[in-house]
């Protein structure tokens, strides 16, 4: 349905990642009042001061990037996900049928064997693919 | 993924190391009042850890970790001793899945019996 592939960002304003939101605002801004800090030392004669003075600008950079790219990781795998969550719910398909129940014949039951079967690689490709989505945030 | 393993484990040892030394230092520094060794590892200390930062975080996006290990293996570098502890734990519970994981790769799956 429409309405479930729109609100993807939706998970950036619950307020876990609200709450990781204002630490890295806050951190981001810590970091620079610090290189702040070590620049008025570092111009009061403070020597070693110049070394944090770049430090610390570079640190919030890193913590902008980071987060920028955690936040896109976030947003890449739902594709491969969410079928992947409803084919975990289909091996089924993938244990094999009875040796006895065989209603079709010979032809039928090889092609339905190879479905089954192309449907069980395609389902171990997509979990391989998306491994971890689910072991990461939670 | 197996170089960017090597990397992160190769400057979370050497980090760790040059922190311990620098701790040590700094408490020498209480007898001795040798500035000049402090502030020289402690620089040094500042750049590795930039390099460290370049490498661990490529690697904990590639092992999917959550957000607060990847701040915890992130901020490892700044705390004493602290990134053994961190290394140990992720290689164990992260990084030697995934590369058992890569190395079974896409293996063939078993055929159904029919």
């Amino acid at each position: 349905m429409p309405g479930s592939q729109a609100p993807r960002w939706r998970f950036l304003i619950t307020p876990k990642w609200l709450a990781w939101h204002l630490i890295m605002v806050a951190s981001v801004a810590g970091m620079l009042a610090l290189g702040d800090w070590q620049l008025h030392r570092a111009l009061a004669g403070n020597g070693l001061s110049w070394a944090y003075t770049f430090e610390w600008p570079i640190f919030a950079v890193f913590g902008v990037v980071f987060w920028a790219k955690t936040i896109r990781d976030e947003f890449r795998p739902p594709v491969s996900a969410t079928p992947g969550d409803e084919a975990v719910a289909l091996p089924a398909g993938a244990v094999p049928a009875p040796a006895g129940a065989r209603p079709d014949g010979e032809g039928a039951e090889v092609d339905a064997e190879l479905a089954a079967y192309n449907a069980y690689l395609a389902r171990l490709h997509g979990e391989v693919k998306g491994h971890g989505r689910w072991h990461g945030l939670r | 993924m197996r170089i960017n393993v090597i990397l992160y484990r190769v400057m979370a040892y050497v980090t760790g190391v040059i922190l311990i030394v620098l701790c040590a230092l700094a408490i020498g520094q209480v007898w001795t009042s040798d500035g000049a060794a402090v502030n020289a590892v402690g620089t040094v200390h500042g750049l590795l850890y930039i390099v460290y930062l370049i490498v661990s975080y490529p690697l904990t996006r590639r092992l999917r970790l959550a957000v607060p290990a990847t701040i915890a293996v992130l901020l490892a570098g700044t705390v004493p001793v602290m990134t053994f502890v961190v290394e140990y734990r992720i290689r164990h519970r992260y990084i030697e899945p995934a590369l058992a994981q890569q190395d079974a790769g896409p293996r063939e799956a078993p055929r159904p019996v029919a």
